[in-house]
């Protein structure tokens, strides 16, 4: 922060409990940022390369030092092999979050995973069809099994495409296949990236990134597709629901346990544990009126989708939360926890627990969670937070909590359509809804926490855009009021009249951060209705504040599918202009959309709305001008 | 004379400078051994960030005459004529820190150090290398410094060559430096990153 | 030419180099009622904290009158001035005439007239043999008491502490360096040398010492009666100025300067703790006897006897100390009265570990004190010394990572 009195978030509740912690001396990600500055310029722009051991090397910007690294990679090899190397990461962690999911299918089929099962039978015969495994007059867990290992071929066996991207339109298709990028497995593409980023294979910058879009489809509609898709099947498909978002929704006088992650396979479980009568008795023997969950990160998402579970807060929140000494555990699984939670659980009675084999903190108890033992282990760990509860020590509960509605699949968005996406397309057509975005991804303490995505999203509904979200904007969109039926008034008449009639938002709230392949599904199904292409239609994404690897991947398979693409924060590109083209103008004449960088919100709802305005003038719709 | 010259708009704030430093300041001379030493030895270049967290080598200026010198209480503080060179002699300082109160760039630290008498906190800064540079070497700090942030030139050809720049500048157009686009846009990036939500 | 310099401290001794520097061949004699080679004054502390030895004072090798061609004419002190002759009486009788004069002739304890103020044992601390002589004294004292909570005393105490006495110390004002700093300041400092042993006596004075040749007693002007068998009283300096007609030579407190630090008398100069010259950040004239102003003052001044026309831009009160685990730095106008249109800013406090207090008039930073996190204290020292309009946010120069370049455009 160049300026540390400057705020650092839009959020009442984020402010007051930074305030909180600073008293507390808590050290948060905010102080570690400053403490980073400068950062590394090499890296910021992609020129640092520690790929093999005769480097490491960087390449001078400025043109006067080495322009090559040892292996003799120039600026254009080394930004695009660390920019694939992301792409790679990305893929693989939802990706093997989508593994996680099957396998726990895989357990239930075989009767081995006690305390799961299959609560959406239509949707597991309906994947089921899809990936060819025969449906009729066969026994429900025989139909998972086979489809559990339809899917682990889509990760590892040899084929010409996956089995999901054939939801894409055909035209998409098509032009994957011309391109060559249709993705053919899960785990190869992302095993091929890092060969081709190994030193001496792929040193073409533009056959790499061709690759990256191959990788990052295969997480768009594999892996991640694979995971929203599983977890309907086993946990149920999200239909709307009332919730609670903010710090608020701690209760001073309840067990608060909070979930941490993303992966719905520890959380479910906690959260059956949570309502089981015997927890709850034993809650009220020590003094409680209750058990009550809420989540931060994603795997709060997938609870709010499916249970109307509150969210007490998003990424940069995640440290905050504890620090009102309110809640009693914390129990993480894996991706975007910050490794500091167990050194600031320490100034509170907060026990902090992790679950996954693949994933360890300074500072947690390990408490290691399979298929088989989960509902064990959750019971346990209920029983343990109950016991902590009469351990804590003064609670500052900042807020009232804000009320929202999440819980919007594609299916039940069709449903409340009355079946079809037509209405919506006539919407579209006659311009009361004039366009789509999905904003999505992180928050990053390089941008004002949650301004970036709560000013965008009120920017573009103001401009009767409908907006979906997922994952830390969901949340942020949520506490800012846009989730309640009554936040119509904030749209602009258009848009305020098609959603009042539906009785819903104008912020709909699609799930976590896997399921930003819901968009995919849905862009599909409004381009088949239409008999265009995704590219063709008058939608965008946006990442406003993102930071993560993943983030990277489902930008770059959101233009790969045709979704132009709005980021917040600047890649580590710049090292190359020659990247950065590519990205923002070049793809424009391979996928049919591109990247746009720009941090602040105001000028990207422009470009945005330029963007959706061009598009509907281009299929022959009424378009406006935008400035 | 050669002298470190720095030319701040080329730094990347990769700290490069201050491990080469460090390093260079210490008994055994390497990055991997050098960390283990104690004292550890400390770097005497420190990289700040400024306004926009871009990288700035914030290194003595030697200045003539030197503030920290006519404050120093004890006479530790002195110059070298011939490397233009103002020194700081471990054995006289006391710690006293009225070198830190004079010096109006704030590159003065107070630690142990592996060329002061053991366990006694003394000031400690840049000494321009006076050691390597006898031996045929540049700064370390120049020495590792990929973007030409710090460099090692004839003071007057650094003289001359600015004076060019700058009468050039007189006349629009006719060749003011320019960023190349990929650093004028991460820059650019930075700038609006810290500057959203702030107006 | 002949210069003539009263003072052997670092005013006199930067002068006579400079007018060296300019001129190889005049003549310099230089006047001090010291007997000690030109030494580091503040560095007295640092002797009886026990951080540095005694021997380690000296300034310079024995050979620096030589070197700077000076002559010395020691262990006499001046007495007279007569201006229309262009001459110093010493006390011993001698008489030196000069075309140029400068009085650097420093400053002197402020005496305290108590009865039994002459016993053994009590002590000021202004010179190497006040500490010389404490060092002798500190040996089976069991009590020490020390007078006043400014600077003197202050440093007095902290060095007692260090030497293992059981210190008390008066102070009249409501905390410890209530000239220097705050109130949020000097309650952290005074905390820590609580923790280190000192015990604090706020509101009261000594009226008076009791003792039988060394002293026993101080008397409190609440009547209270302190054991105590060393004393040092720390109750400020005044200039040295007994010989300076005032008809002739216009005094305030120290003798009033012009912007090349010359006297209302023409060829007579000042500089060091003598000197009135313009305060920066108060806008007034005012005497900063510190050292660091010194060494430029006599720089400046010698210059100027050469001369060589060089403008002394004013000066600034400032210091900087080590009081166990804190650093504590003051710049300028620190602690202003309220009510005079200024603007303070502060952060931190005792559980952050730092402290830092900045004052403003307009857009101009005027004072600041830090506790701990002094490395970029100089940036800030120059700032208030240059007068520079501050266009960052208060918060930039109070963060963790303020540096010079945070104020670059």
């Amino acid at each position: 922060m160049s300026d540390p009195k400057g705020k650092v978030s839009v959020t009442e509740d984020g402010l007051l409990l930074l305030e909180k912690a600073q008293k507390d001396h808590i050290e948060t990600v905010w102080d570690r940022h400053a403490a980073q500055q400068p950062q590394c310029g090499f890296c910021d722009m992609g020129l640092s390369c520690r790929v093999c051991n005769m480097g490491p090397c960087r390449v001078d910007p400025f043109g006067e030092g080495p322009q090559t690294g040892v292996c003799g990679a120039d600026a254009d090899i080394i930004v695009a092999r660390n920019l694939c190397r992301m792409v790679a990461a990305g893929a693989a962690s939802h990706s093997d979050h989508g593994r996680d999911l099957v396998e726990v299918l895989e357990n239930v089929a075989a009767g081995k995973a006690p305390g799961y099962k299959i609560r959406d039978e239509a949707k597991l015969k309906r994947l089921a069809e899809e990936y060819g495994v025969a449906v009729a007059e066969r026994d429900i867990l025989a139909i998972a099994g086979d489809l559990a290992q339809a899917m682990m071929e889509d990760y590892g066996m040899r084929r010409k495409k996956i089995t999901l991207a054939s939801r894409a339109p055909a035209q998409r298709q098509a032009l994957w296949e011309k391109v060559g990028i249709m993705p053919r497995g899960i785990d190869r593409e992302t095993s091929e990236m890092m060969h081709r980023t190994h030193m001496g294979v792929d040193n073409g910058w533009q056959s790499l990134l061709v690759q990256a879009l191959r990788n990052a489809l295969s997480d768009g509609w594999g892996g991640s597709m694979i995971a929203t898709e599983v977890s309907d099947i086993l946990f149920g498909v999200p239909a709307p629901k009332p919730t609670m978002v903010n710090a608020g929704v701690l209760k001073k006088d309840q067990v608060n346990i909070v979930v941490h992650g993303h992966n719905p396979v520890v959380s479910e479980m906690i959260s059956l544990a949570c309502i089981s009568p015997e927890m709850l008795d034993l809650a009220k023997a020590k003094g409680a009126a209750g058990i009550n969950l809420a989540g931060v990160c994603c795997t709060g998402n997938e609870l709010l989708m499916r249970r109307g579970i509150a969210m007490a807060g998003n990424h940069l929140m995640t440290e905050l939360i504890l620090s009102t000494g309110a809640v009693d555990m914390m129990i993480v699984d894996y991706q975007c926890i910050m490794p500091s939670l167990g050194k600031v659980a320490e100034s509170y009675h907060t026990r902090m627990i992790s679950t996954s084999d693949k994933a360890r903190f300074p500072g947690m108890e390990h408490h290691e969670f399979h298929p088989d033992n989960a509902k064990e282990k959750a019971f346990d760990l209920v029983k343990t937070a109950i016991a902590n509860f009469p351990n804590r020590k003064s609670v500052y509960i900042p807020v009232e909590p804000q009320a929202a509605v999440g819980g919007f699949s594609i299916e039940t968005i069709v449903g409340a359509l009355g079946g079809t996406p037509q209405p919506l397309i006539e919407a579209i057509k006659a311009g009361k809804i004039r366009g789509a975005v999905g904003i999505v991804g992180c928050n990053n303490p390089k941008i004002k926490h949650d301004y970036g995505h709560v000013t965008l999203t009120k920017r573009l509904i103001e401009n009767d855009i409908l907006v979906v979200d997922t994952g830390c904007v969901s949340v942020a969109n949520a506490k800012a009021g846009f989730k309640v039926p009554g936040a119509i008034e904030m749209a602009g008449p258009g848009l305020k009249e098609v959603c009042g009639s539906l009785g819903i938002p104008p912020v709909l709230h699609l799930g976590s951060c896997v399921d930003n392949v819901r968009i995919l599904v849905l862009v599909s199904a409004l381009a088949n209705a239409l008999g265009v292409d995704i590219s063709d239609l008058p939608v965008a994404g946006s990442a406003p504040e993102w930071y993560s690897e993943k983030a990277v991947t489902i930008g770059v398979y959101c233009v790969a599918s045709g979704i132009t693409t709005h980021l917040g924060p600047m890649p580590p590109i710049t090292g190359s202009m020659n990247v950065v083209k590519l990205l923002t103008e070049g793809l424009e004449g391979v996928v049919g959309a591109t990247f746009a960088v720009e941090p602040d919100p105001e000028k990207a709802a422009v470009f945005l709305r330029k963007h959706i305005e061009k598009k509907r003038k281009a299929l022959g719709l009424e378009a406006r001008s935008v400035s | 004379m050669k002298q470190v010259v720095v030319n701040p708009e080329k730094c990347v704030g990769c700290m490069q400078c201050m491990l080469a430093c460090a390093t260079a300041h210490s008994k055994t001379l390497q990055l991997f051994t050098a960390v283990q030493e104690t004292p550890r030895p400390g770097a005497r270049v420190h990289v700040g960030a400024g306004r926009f967290n871009e990288g700035f080598p914030n290194r003595c200026r030697h200045c003539d005459p030197a503030p920290c010198q006519l404050a120093c209480l004890t006479g530790a503080i002195s110059r070298d004529a011939a490397t233009a060179t103002v020194l700081i002699n471990p054995e006289r300082c006391i710690n006293c820190a009225s070198c830190a109160m004079a010096c109006p760039y704030g590159v003065i630290r107070f630690h142990e150090d592996p060329f002061a008498p053991p366990g006694q906190t003394v000031a400690v800064k840049c000494d321009n290398c006076g050691s390597r540079v006898s031996q045929g070497l540049v700064p370390a700090c120049v020495e590792v410094c990929k973007t030409g942030a710090l460099v090692y030139e004839e003071i007057s050809e650094v003289m001359k060559a600015k004076t060019r720049q700058v009468a050039r500048c007189m006349s629009a157009g006719a060749g003011e430096a320019t960023l190349p686009d990929g650093v004028a846009l991460i820059r650019a990036a930075k700038q609006s990153q810290l500057a959203v939500g702030t107006e | 030419m002949k210069h003539l310099i009263i003072g052997n401290g670092i005013a006199g001794l930067n002068a006579a180099r400079a007018i060296r520097e300019l001129d190889g061949t005049a003549e310099i004699a230089m006047v001090s009622d010291e007997r000690f080679p030109p030494y580091s004054r503040p560095m007295i502390c640092q002797v009886l904290d026990g951080s540095q030895p005694h021997a380690k004072l000296p300034l310079y090798g024995e050979d620096i009158y030589q070197t700077l061609q000076v002559t010395p004419v020691l262990g006499a002190r001046a007495v007279a001035l007569d201006v229309d002759a262009r001459a110093v009486r010493l006390a011993d009788g001698r008489q030196l005439d000069y075309d140029r004069l400068l009085i650097a002739s420093g400053a002197d304890a402020r005496r305290l007239k108590a009865p039994g103020s002459a016993l053994d044992n009590i002590f000021y601390m202004r010179t190497e043999s006040d500490v010389r002589r404490q060092l002798a004294a500190v040996g089976g004292v069991r009590q020490a008491l020390v007078l006043g909570g400014g600077l003197v005393g202050f440093k007095a105490a902290y060095g007692l502490l260090k030497q293992g006495l059981p210190v008390t110390m008066l102070i009249t004002s409501g905390y410890p360096l209530a000239m220097q700093v705050d109130a949020t300041a000097g309650r952290i400092i005074q905390e820590e040398l609580e923790a280190n042993g000192l015990s604090v006596r706020v509101g009261v004075s000594a009226a008076g010492f009791e003792g039988n040749g060394r002293v026993t007693h101080a008397v409190l002007d609440n009547g209270e009666r302190l054991t105590c068998d060393l004393v040092v009283i720390g109750k400020g300096v005044l200039p040295s100025l007994d010989f300076v007609p005032r008809e002739r030579v216009a005094v305030d407190l120290g003798i009033v300067v012009d912007d090349c630090l010359q006297s209302s008398a023409p060829g007579i100069y000042a500089a060091g703790d003598t000197a009135e010259a313009v305060d920066i950040a108060r806008q007034k004239r005012w005497v900063n006897a510190i050292w660091p102003e010194a060494a430029v003052q006599g720089r400046i001044a010698g210059q100027n006897m050469a001369g060589r026309r060089v403008r002394y831009p004013g000066s600034l009160s400032r210091n900087v100390m080590r009081v166990y685990g804190l650093d504590v730095m003051t710049l300028g106008y620190a602690n202003p009265d309220t009510g005079e249109g200024l603007r303070t800013v502060q952060s931190g406090g005792k559980d952050q570990g730092y402290y830092r207090r900045l004052v403003f008039r307009g857009d101009i930073l005027v004072g600041a004190v830090l506790i701990n996190r002094i490395e970029q204290g100089g940036v800030l020292r120059a700032l208030i010394e240059n007068r520079v309009p501050i266009r960052v946010p208060d918060g930039v120069l109070m963060a963790t990572g303020f540096n010079f370049s945070k104020l670059l455009h």
